[in-house]
Formats: C-alpha cells, structure tokens, sequence
C-alpha cells in the first residue's frame, strides 16, 4: 500500500535540462526534497531558481533528465503517458495560478472534472463537505466566466479536493488574486490540511503566502538550499535575505 | 518567446497549408477541365488537318438549315466536278452512322461509348486519311470484304481472314476481314469503330442507291480553293453545294467544340460548387485567424498603424495564399486532366495519352478563379481586423465588437435565403431566357441565406445532435457538445460548407427519387406494347439509333406475335426552327403506342404528305387542323405538309407522319423503335423466347418487356446520381478540410484548456474522442441542413416539372439518413489530424502563464 509511506511525494537528486552543449539551462540540479503527508509546504526561491519546474516534475507533469521522483512509492519515471494521466487523475489535486476551469464547464462541473473524467461519482459526504468549506453552494450552476476570480480560484480548490488525493501541488494559487480573496483561499486550503489531513505543496514568491505553510523549501539555482518550518511573514523575509534573494 | 514563436508559426503553417488545398482543390477542377478540353480539341484539331489535308473543296448535298450533312445525292454529280477546269483529282464516297460490328462473341462493339462509323474505302490516298497499318492486310476490294481499324481489331480480338459480323440496312451479314486501318497515324479516330468497304459493296449495305454522301476534290497546283469552289458551284444541280475543304474542317471542329462544351460546362459546374464551398472555407478562417490575432492586431494599432493598413495587411496575407493555391491548384490541374482522361478512356473513349495542352486562357482564368475566390473571401475578416481598437492590446474583452443583435442576423438571413428561393422560383417557374442561370444563382444565394440564419440553429441543433454524446462518452462527450455551442459562427460556418454539397447530393437524390416514382407510370402508359426494341448504340445523343429495316421484317415472320409496328425518328426545319419528327405506321400504332389521338387523326395521316401535330404545338404555332404548313426535310428539301389531326402526347415529338411519308422525305436507313405484341394466348415470355434467333442474331438490337425499360430506365438515373455525387465529393472533401482546419485552429485557441484536461487526469484517448465528437457533431449539423435544403430544392424542382409528367414527390429515406451517416463519418476523418495534435500537446505550454 503506497499510504504507508511516510512521504506523499519526494524528489531524490532531480536534474532537469533544457538545451543542449553551451545553451543547456539547468532548471533543476540535484534538488533534493520529501513532502510529508498531511502537512502543508511552501517552495520559495527566487525567479529561476527552477521551483515551478519542481512542482511540474514531481507532478508527473514533467519529466526529469536524471534522478527520481515519487509520489507514495512510485517512480514517475517509469510511468508511461498514460498511467502518469491516471496517476494525476486518481492521486494528484492541481490549483493553477491562472486559468483554472474549463470556460465551457459550469462551477460544479469543473469541481467534479477529475470524477467525471474517470468516470466516477463523488462521495456525497465528501462533496457537501467540501462545498460547504468552499461555500460556493449558490454559484454551481455558473460558467467560470461568471465567477469573480477568488471564486474561479475556490472552485479549482475544491475540484483538487473533490477525488481525495494523496497531494495537491499548487502554482502560485493566489497569484492573481486580490489581498481578501487570496486570503480566503489559503485559509481555505489550510483547513484542508487541518481538518482533512490533506497533504499540499505549494509554490509561490510572496512571503505572505509562504507563511501559511507549515514548512518552507528555499530553491536557488535548481537546488535545495534550505528549509524552515511554522514560518511567519518575517521569518520568511528575514531567510530570503539572508539567502540574497 | 523563441519557441512559442516557432509554434505559432507552425500552427500557421499547418493553416496555411489546409486554406490553400481548399483554393488548390477548387481551382485544380477548373485548371483540369481547361486541361482536359483543350487538350482534346487540339487532337481533334491535328486529326482535322489530317483529314482535309489534301482536300481542296468538299461536295456535299445541301442541307440548308440543317448544317453539314451525309445525305445522298446522285453519283453522276461527280462526272460534273471531275470535268470543272482546274480540278486534279476528285472522289466520290458514302458513309454511315446506322452500322454495327458485333465481336466474336456476338455483342455490339461500342455499346454507349464512341460511335461506329462507317466509310467507303477511298483510292486516293491524298483525299482520304485512312491507311493500312504495316502487316495490315489489303484495302477491301469487293464483295464481302471489310476493313477495320487497328483499335477496334485489336480490342476484339481479331486476325485478318476472319469472318466478321455487320450489320446493315440489310440486316446482318459475314465479311472478311481483308485489311487492318489507322487513321492517320493513329490506330483509333478516339475509339471510334471504324468501318470500311469498298464503295459498291458500302452503298449496298448502307443503304444507298447510285449515290455518294461526299465527293472530296484536290485542285491542280495553281489555283486557289475559293476559286475552285465558285466554278464547282457552278456546274452542281440543286441540293448539292460545294464548300472549301477549310471551310468544312471549321464547321467541324466548331460541331467538336460544341460537343465538348457541353462536358467543359459540366465539369465546371462542379468546379464552381467546389470554388464556393472554398470560399467559405477561406473566409471561416481567416475570420479566426483575425480573431485569434487580436493583441498583436491590437498592438499594431497602438504603436501607429492605421485600420487601413491593417485591412491591406489582412488582404495581402490571403492574396498570398491565394498565389500559392492557385499556381498549386493549376499543377494539380494537369493531374485532374489525366484522371478525367482515365475516367473517359475506362467509360470505352480512346482518348490518347497525348501531351496536355495549358493555353494561356487555363492559366488566366484559374489564377482569377483563385485569387478572386480568396480576395473575396477576405474582405470581410479584413474590414472586422481594421475595427480592432488599439486598447484591445492590453483589455482582452474590448475587441469583443458588439454582438450584432440575433434579430438583424435573422432578418439579414431570412432576406438572403428570400431573395434566393426568389431567384430559383423566377428561374423554375418564369418562362425567362437562360432559367438555369437563375437557378443557380438563386442556390447559390440560398446557400448563403441559410449560413447567414445557421448560427441562430447551431446552439439547439448541438444539443439535439449531442444530446446523447455525455450520457456515452461521459465528459469527453459533453466537452465536445458545449465546445460547439461555444462560437456559435463559426460552428454554423464551418458546418455551412459541407451543408452545400450536402444539399446538392441530397437534391439529385430526390430529383432521382421523385423521377422514379413517376417513370413506371409513364412508362407503362405510353408503351402498352408488351415488347419494345431498340438499338443499343446511341450515334446521335437526341435520336434513338437506326435498327436495320431487315429486323422489322424478320420479326413479321413469327407466329407469336400479333402485331409488329416500327416507328422512325428524324428531322424537320419549319419556319427556321429544327423540330423532332416521328413516323409510325398508322395500321398498328394505335396498339402498341399511346400517341393520345384526337379522333380519327392516326388513320388520317394514311393519307401520303399529312402529318399530325401536338394539340399545344399546334396552337403555339397558330395552325389549325386542315392548314397546309411549309416543311423542309435535309433529303428532300421543302415539302408542303398538310395538318390533317391532332394527339395529345408529346414526349417524343411535336409532330408525327406516316412511314411511307418519312420514306419519301429521308433517307430510310432503319427504324428507331420497333414494338411488338405477343399473340393472344402465348405468353409475353414465350414470345420473347420464340423470337429470340432473331434478336440474337441482330446483336445490337436489344427486346425490352414494359419492366424492363423501367428497370433501365432506372439504372441509368442511379447512374447519373452516382456520377453527380461523384464529382460533387470533390465540394464534400473541401468542406471536410474546412472542419480539419477549424479544429486545428480551435486547439490552438484552447491550447490551455486541454493543458488543464490533461493535468486533472484526462487520457489522450478522451481528448481525442472530445474533438472527434466535436467534429462529428459539426459535420451532422453541416449535414442536417444540407439535407433540409436539399429536400426543399427538389420539392420544387419536381413542383416546377409537374406538368412534364412528375407526378410523385418522393424523399428516398435511406439516402438520405445514409448521407447523414457519411457525414458524421466524415467528421471523424476531419478530426483525426486535429485529434492528434490535441492529444499530444505539451501539458507544460498549456498551463505556464505567459
């Protein structure tokens, strides 16, 4: 059983190139990292210091040139196409920074996507809760286009919850939002972790956002560089300093 | 930024490419008719000058109005000609058209395809094009010796010394085969069958007395042909006319030439449905190109460029496309021209594989048809780019132009499609010169009138075509259902393209259908007779072909049958119009034909130099029963004709004499129609069987039961449907391009949102059945409207026929939901390609902001 781990995701000495000779970019090189279940952590770093190529690698949404990564106990690098897609579909939850939902979808369509793709029906207990914790009961049968963009975030939260995933990775998540809405939604997926025991691994620059983490990874020049845990807006502005970034 | 520049550019690439196969295709059509025509008119040109190389004046009976003309005229004109000063040689000769050469196996040669043509062997070599192949044996020189050309011998098999069966105005007959012909240095006259005697024995079995059908005459070296031809005109008597050998290689290539335009004009038809539906293709896409290019348009504008210049930059972009397709699409012409020659050479044609012929017309027109097509096309994306306002730049929804209210599309629409089925009643229902050109164009504008009123359609009809898509195929179906309904335009747009052919192949269906249901009434009516013969060649398109006089005589000789009655076909000229003519003979007709007399008029015409008229012909022409009407015949030049009764029927001819009157006006070479009827108490299949050494023995003759003309009769309209739908599939597979190429240009647009269906878990088998759906839902809407129009067109177009005898408006179901089947196939093959790329987009480009 991939649940007895300890870890829901680890990355071991990740290498990603892009490129070839001279022009080869190394976005990630030798980064090491393990996200331990139900708990909440941050990646920081500093603009290409390779922490969404990260988050795109131990996804399963991007493949690494050398070393591993797991999600549970599986090596990504040995999945083809499509059992990464299920791999994604069944145990991995995605909050986008933008462009989120299917424009064509309504809310509660697109909250219930990954079910629908696999052809599955929520857990009703399940769904309620998550509705209730989203509190978009009233805007369900609205096209994303007629949500405001904190709701259009809420709903891409509560579809990355809605299939009870090992992991959700999500990508500057409140990165368009304004202060309030961006508030809510972090509060909102740290009672996921709180109260569902929910694992998330979150990329984002805003010390701000960070400090809703439990644990903070700091990346610099596609490495691992340090870490930190129950942050605070200024501890993580003081590490950022000291780290020169 | 490198690498999103280098896909874009690829996506341009690939809508660059897919726009200019729909301008090549359509142009290629017109490219390879021109190709296809003029090479044929240019071997038909060599093989005139092959001809009447050495001919200097053609003697000729005159035949008036009726143009050039084989019809006989006395032998000793030639003495005439031959003592005219200046005159070095000049030859007599007959030919034939009623002549038929059956192979070992004793069926015709020819059957539907090229004709048979018979000839006197001429022994001037400088007057006649015929030769003797090497190894070909010895010209014919008597009594039961034939000559054949080298086509027609080597398709049948057969070797010098055999006995070959033709038949003539005597019936069937055995010759030997004493000599192998070409014509010219060709071994076939375009897989005509050519049949040579010597002249006594061709004027016996043609038919002729001491008479010839042409003298050719050459000039001694100094004197001019014009010169020559006054002084022959001279000394000919009256009925005989001598024209210059130029003058009638002219007329001639002027009769090919009309023949020939007849399949130019058809074949461009078809290429100017192929020509519209591309232009829908072409306009469809650069109005979402236009859409798609809104920010960097947007930005043009921001940083000082004008509307105008925008608009000329759309403009020029499409005129580019435009250059490539046509000068493509006229390449391709040369292959369209060798597959039309395919085509005609397996339809039994031998056209030679000679070089193909481009004249600087082909390439003028096509590069108009091309450029005009893709010019037109864009004006209108061009005028909707120049409006972009600079601010679109940086706010995505102020491009958004206000929606113009669906009210005014729907009046916009209903106006088009009003003028259009206007324009097609005008051209079906008014009596109006060139009606054809009204219908036409009222499709056309129909067409457009309904693409103009489909987007109002596409949101309901999607959910009604995919309604049960989510409850098969779960998300992907239901992605692909809303994914239509999502640009409601471009949906009907893309789906008004393969309406057009659609609607084409569903109208010929009906017109089909509809001639069906009504053609066995029809038939049975007018022929109570239980056996009709006919020929099996057809010489002449507008008349039936001569059976020899010697079959109606054979036929008398058998108990089983009661009545035998022979009907002949020709012409007549009255005040200057050519009008058909029927003969029958006034004992029997009544019996086997329903010629729908008025009173007494059939025994009337028993009466020599009388002839009855159609009660409508006779009163459009102001005559009355008992009026004397001047008639002129190409044999026996002008005859007083009296009017002696009246019919009602006239699905042959306006005007009908008796047998005996016919042979005295023609030359009698046979007879069109021959009937029949079985005994009383013996069976029509008895009969049939009893007369069947007969029949057998005259090989081109064929027995046809009442149901067996309805059977045929049939046949050849699934034929002719089977062709129309042939060549429309070239507008069917432009339109199928078009759905390819507004999904590619769909995927790129949602490029993200298939980044984002891949991440949350969808297989590319999902996403590739989400755009196949997409593409099958379009394509059946495409379908669904082309079928209504289709239905409609043909509804009046049988309403507008009524009177010719289409009684039943029939739909025939299974066509039709086979049509609707095809194309919801057809979307499938249009997504494959896009289906694939969507499938393997890079999940990483979808989801990274910009």
């Amino acid at each position: 059983m991939t649940t007895t781990t300890k870890y829901a995701a680890r990355l071991d000495n990740g290498i990603k190139t892009y490129g070839e000779g001279e022009s080869a970019v190394h976005a990630l090189n030798g980064a090491t990292a393990e996200f331990e279940r139900g708990h909440f952590t941050a990646i920081m770093g500093p603009s290409g210091s390779g922490k969404s190529t990260l988050l795109h690698c131990i996804a399963g949404l991007d493949s690494l040139t050398s070393g591993s990564a797991y999600i549970g106990d599986v090596d990504l690098s040995s999945l083809k196409d499509r059992d990464l897609t299920l791999l994604r579909r069944e145990r991995i939850g995605f909050v986008f920074q933008a462009f989120n939902l299917v424009p064509s979808l309504s809310a509660e369509e697109n909250i219930l996507l990954p079910l629908s793709i696999g052809g599955k029906k929520p857990d009703e207990d399940w769904y309620g809760q998550i509705l209730d914790t989203v509190g978009l009961r009233d805007r369900l049968k609205h096209l994303p286009a007629e949500l405001s963009g904190g709701e259009q975030q809420r709903v891409a939260a509560a579809r990355a919850l809605v299939s009870q995933p090992e992991i959700i990775f999500a990508d500057e998540p409140s990165g368009n939002l304004d202060s309030k809405a961006g508030a809510e939604l972090l509060a909102f997926m740290r009672r996921a972790v709180k109260e569902f025991g929910q694992t998330i691994v979150m990329v984002t620059h805003d010390p701000n956002t960070a400090a809703y983490a439990d644990r903070i990874i700091f990346l610099e020049d596609g490495k691992t560089v340090d870490e930190m845990y129950d942050p605070t807006p200024d501890s993580v502005l003081d590490r950022l300093k000291s780290l020169g970034g | 930024m490198i690498k999103t520049a280098i896909k874009s550019l690829f996506a341009h690439k690939i809508r660059f490419i897919l726009t200019a196969v729909a301008i090549v295709l359509g142009v290629s059509l017109v490219a390879g008719t021109f190709i296809f025509t003029d090479t044929i008119n240019a071997q038909f040109d060599d093989l005139l000058d092959d001809i009447y190389a050495g001919i200097d004046v053609s003697v000729r009976a005159d035949a008036g109005d009726f143009g050039a003309s084989t019809e006989p005229f006395p032998a000793e004109v030639l003495g005439s000609v031959l003592a005219v000063d200046g005159v070095d040689v000049a030859e007599g000769g007959v030919a034939s058209i009623s002549i038929q050469v059956l192979d070992k196996s004793g069926d015709p040669i020819g059957g539907q395809g090229p004709p048979t043509l018979g000839f006197s062997w001429g022994e001037v070599p400088s007057l006649s094009p015929m030769r003797i192949k090497d190894g070909g044996g010895l010209p014919p020189s008597g009594p039961g010796e034939v000559m054949l050309d080298a086509n027609t011998v080597d398709n049948a098999g057969f070797v010098l010394g055999d006995e070959v069966t033709v038949i003539g105005f005597l019936g069937p007959e055995e010759f030997e085969l004493v000599g192998i012909g070409s014509f010219g240095d060709q071994d076939s006259l375009l897989g005509a069958t050519l049949v040579l005697f010597e002249l006594e024995e061709a004027r016996r079995v043609f038919g002729f007395g001491d008479e010839f059908s042409g003298i050719s005459v050459q000039a001694v070296a100094d004197v001019d042909a014009d010169e020559l031809t006054e002084r022959i005109s001279l000394v000919l008597p009256s009925g005989v006319e001598a024209v210059t050998g130029e003058t009638e290689q002219d007329e001639q290539a002027a009769d090919i030439n009309e023949g020939l335009s007849f399949l130019s004009i058809g074949l461009l038809s078809f290429a100017g449905v192929s020509v519209f539906v591309g232009a829908f293709i072409i306009q469809n896409t650069f109005r979402i190109v236009v859409a798609q290019r809104t920010r960097e348009l947007a930005l043009l504008r921001a940083i000082g460029a004008t509307g105008r210049q925008i608009r000329v930059m759309v403009i020029v972009e499409a005129l580019f496309i435009g250059l490539v397709g046509s000068v493509a699409g006229i390449a391709f012409g040369f292959v369209m021209a060798l597959a039309i020659r395919g085509l005609m050479n397996a339809g039994g044609f031998g056209v030679p594989a000679d070089a193909l012929v481009l004249l600087p017309r082909t390439l003028v027109v096509s590069m108009l048809v091309g450029l005009g097509l893709t010019l037109l096309s864009s004006l209108l994306p061009a005028r909707k780019a120049s409006r972009i306002p600079p601010v679109a730049a940086m706010r995505e929804d102020a491009a958004r132009t206000p929606r113009r209210s669906l009210r005014t599309r729907a009046i916009a629409g209903t106006a088009i499609t009003g003028l259009g089925v206007l324009l097609l009643a005008v051209g079906l229902f008014a009596s109006v010169g060139r009606a054809i050109i009204f219908v036409a164009a009222g499709a056309a504008i129909a067409f457009i009138g309904v693409s103009v009123l489909a987007p109002l359609a596409a949101k309901p009809l999607a959910d009604v075509i995919g309604w049960p898509l989510p409850r098969l195929f779960g998300i992907s179906g239901l992605l692909a259902k809303e994914n239509t309904k999502r640009k409601p335009r471009r949906t009907a747009s893309t789906a008004s393209a393969l309406m057009v052919g659609v609607a084409l192949v569903a109208f010929f269906s009906v017109f089909g259908a509809s001639t069906k249901a009504s053609i066995s009434d029809t038939v049975f009516e007018l022929f109570p007779a239980d056996l009709t013969f006919q020929s099996e060649n057809q010489n002449d398109p507008e008349l039936p072909a001569a059976i020899s006089p010697a079959f109606a005589v054979d036929l008398e000789t058998y108990d089983e049958l009661s009545v035998v009655s022979a009907m002949q076909f020709g012409r007549v000229v009255i005040d200057g119009d050519q009008q058909f003519l029927g003969a029958v003979d006034p004992s029997t007709i009544n019996q086997v034909f329903a010629l729908q007399p008025n009173g007494d008029a059939v025994s009337a015409l028993s009466q020599p130099g009388s002839m009855i008229v159609a009660s409508g012909f006779l009163e459009k022409n102001g005559w009355k029963v008992g009026d004397i009407v001047t008639t002129e015949f190409a044999h026996s030049g002008e005859v007083e004709m009296s009017v002696v009764g009246t019919f009602e029927a006239d699905e042959f001819s306006n005007i009908y004499v008796s047998t005996e009157t016919f042979k005295a006006n023609y030359q009698y070479v046979g007879d069109g129609l021959v009937f029949a009827n079985a005994r009383d108490g013996v069976g029509v299949a008895a009969a049939q069987e009893a007369i069947s050494p007969t029949v057998d023995a005259f090989g081109n003759v064929k027995a046809q039961t009442k149901s067996e003309i309805v059977d045929e009769l049939e046949t050849q309209i699934d034929q002719a449907l089977a062709l129309f739908t042939g060549l429309l599939l070239f507008a069917v597979i432009i339109a199928i391009l078009g759905i390819t190429n507004t999904l590619t240009l769909s995927i790129y647009e949602r490029t993200r949102e298939i980044g984002l269906l891949r991440a949350v878990g969808m297989v590319r088998r999902q996403v590739r059945r989400m755009i196949r759906w997409e593409a099958v839902i379009i394509a059946t809407f495409g379908a669904i409207l082309g079928v209504g129009l289709g239905i409609v067109l043909g509804w009046a177009v049988v309403k507008a026929l009524e009177e010719e005898g289409f009684g039943a408006f029939s739909i025939p179901v299974g066509q039709v939901v086979l049509a609707l089947f095809l194309a919801a196939l057809a979307g499938v093959l249009a997504a494959i390609w896009p289906a694939r790329k969507a499938a393997r987009m890079n999940i990483l480009d979808a989801i990274s902001t910009e």
